[in-house]
C-alpha cells in the first residue's frame, strides 16, 4: 500500500472524504504536476474535490522515510496531508499549506515532528491551537 | 458512486487542479512555497483520457456549465443547492439518492448526495 493510499484509507475511516480510491487517484494527479515531497524529509500532498466532506490535515510518519520523488532527492520521513472541498476556495488550504511549510521552516518544530508521540504534542508544536 | 459521477467529478477536480496552475496569481504563490509545477501537460493528458471515458452527451453538458459557473457539479447541503442556495424540492431526493446525478432546476449545475462515514 502506497503512502498516501494508507493516509487516505485513515480519513475515510474518520468520515472525512467519501470515496478511498478516488482520492487517491486525484492525489496522484497531483504528484504528477510537480511532487508535493519539498525536501528536508517532508511532503505537503494537497488537492481538492468533491469528494472531500470538510477541511483536513492527517499528519503522518514514516520512521525508516519513503522515496516520495522529493526535491532535494531524501527520504520522506513526515507527510501533512491536506484536503479540501471543492467549493473551498483556493485561498483557505493555501493559506493553510503556506503556514505548515513555514512551520517547517524551523528546525527546532521540524525536529519536535520528527519525535511526537501524541495528538496534544503535535497540537502543543503548533502552538496550541487547534483550529 | 456511479462510474459516470466518478469520472465527472474526476474532471472537474482535474479541471480545479489546471485552473489554479493556469492562474497566475495561485501559481506564483505555490511556487512561492516552494512547489515545482512542470507536469501541467501530464494533468491535461489526464484531462482528456478521462474525458474519453464521458458518454458525450454528459461531457457536453459538463463542459457547457463549466464554462458558465466555476464548479459545474456541486454536492447538496441539507436541501439546498450549493450552488445559487436555492431550495430543492422533495422529488429531488429520492433522485439523488438512487445515486442519480439530478440537476438543479433553478441554476442548470449538477447536483449529487456524497455518502459519508460516521
Amino acid at each position: 500500500m502506497s503512502a498516501i493510499q494508507e493516509m487516505v484509507r485513515h480519513l475515510e475511516k474518520m468520515g472525512k472524504i467519501s470515496d478511498e480510491q478516488f482520492i487517491v487517484e486525484m492525489l496522484k494527479n497531483r504528484e504528477h504536476l510537480g511532487s508535493t515531497g519539498l525536501g528536508k524529509g517532508v511532503a505537503f500532498p494537497h488537492g481538492r474535490s468533491l469528494a472531500i466532506k470538510q477541511l483536513s490535515v492527517l499528519f503522518a510518519r514514516s520512521s525508516g522515510g519513503i522515496d516520495f520523488e522529493a526535491l532535494d532527492g531524501k527520504p520522506t520521513k513526515i507527510f501533512f496531508l491536506i484536503l479540501a472541498p471543492s467549493e473551498e476556495g483556493a485561498d483557505v488550504y493555501l493559506a493553510l499549506l503556506s503556514e505548515l511549510i513555514s512551520l517547517i521552516q524551523k528546525p527546532s518544530k521540524l525536529d519536535k515532528l520528527m519525535q511526537v508521540k501524541d495528538y496534544p504534542s503535535l497540537i502543543d508544536i503548533f502552538g496550541g491551537n487547534e483550529d | 458512486m456511479r462510474e459516470e459521477f466518478r469520472l465527472l467529478i474526476g474532471l472537474q477536480d482535474l479541471d480545479i487542479m489546471i485552473k489554479e496552475v493556469k492562474d497566475k496569481a495561485t501559481s506564483q504563490e505555490l511556487k512561492s512555497m516552494g512547489f515545482k509545477l512542470t507536469g501541467l501537460e501530464e494533468l491535461q493528458e489526464a484531462r482528456h483520457e478521462i474525458a474519453a471515458r464521458i458518454p458525450v452527451a454528459l461531457l457536453n453538458r459538463y463542459e457547457k456549465l463549466a464554462k458558465r459557473y466555476k464548479l459545474a457539479i456541486l454536492p447538496v447541503s441539507g436541501d439546498k443547492c450549493l450552488g445559487c442556495f436555492v431550495k430543492l424540492p422533495t422529488s429531488f431526493f429520492s433522485s439523488a439518492y438512487s445515486h442519480e446525478l439530478v440537476t438543479c432546476e433553478n441554476c442548470g449545475r449538477l447536483l449529487y448526495i456524497l455518502r459519508f462515514n460516521q
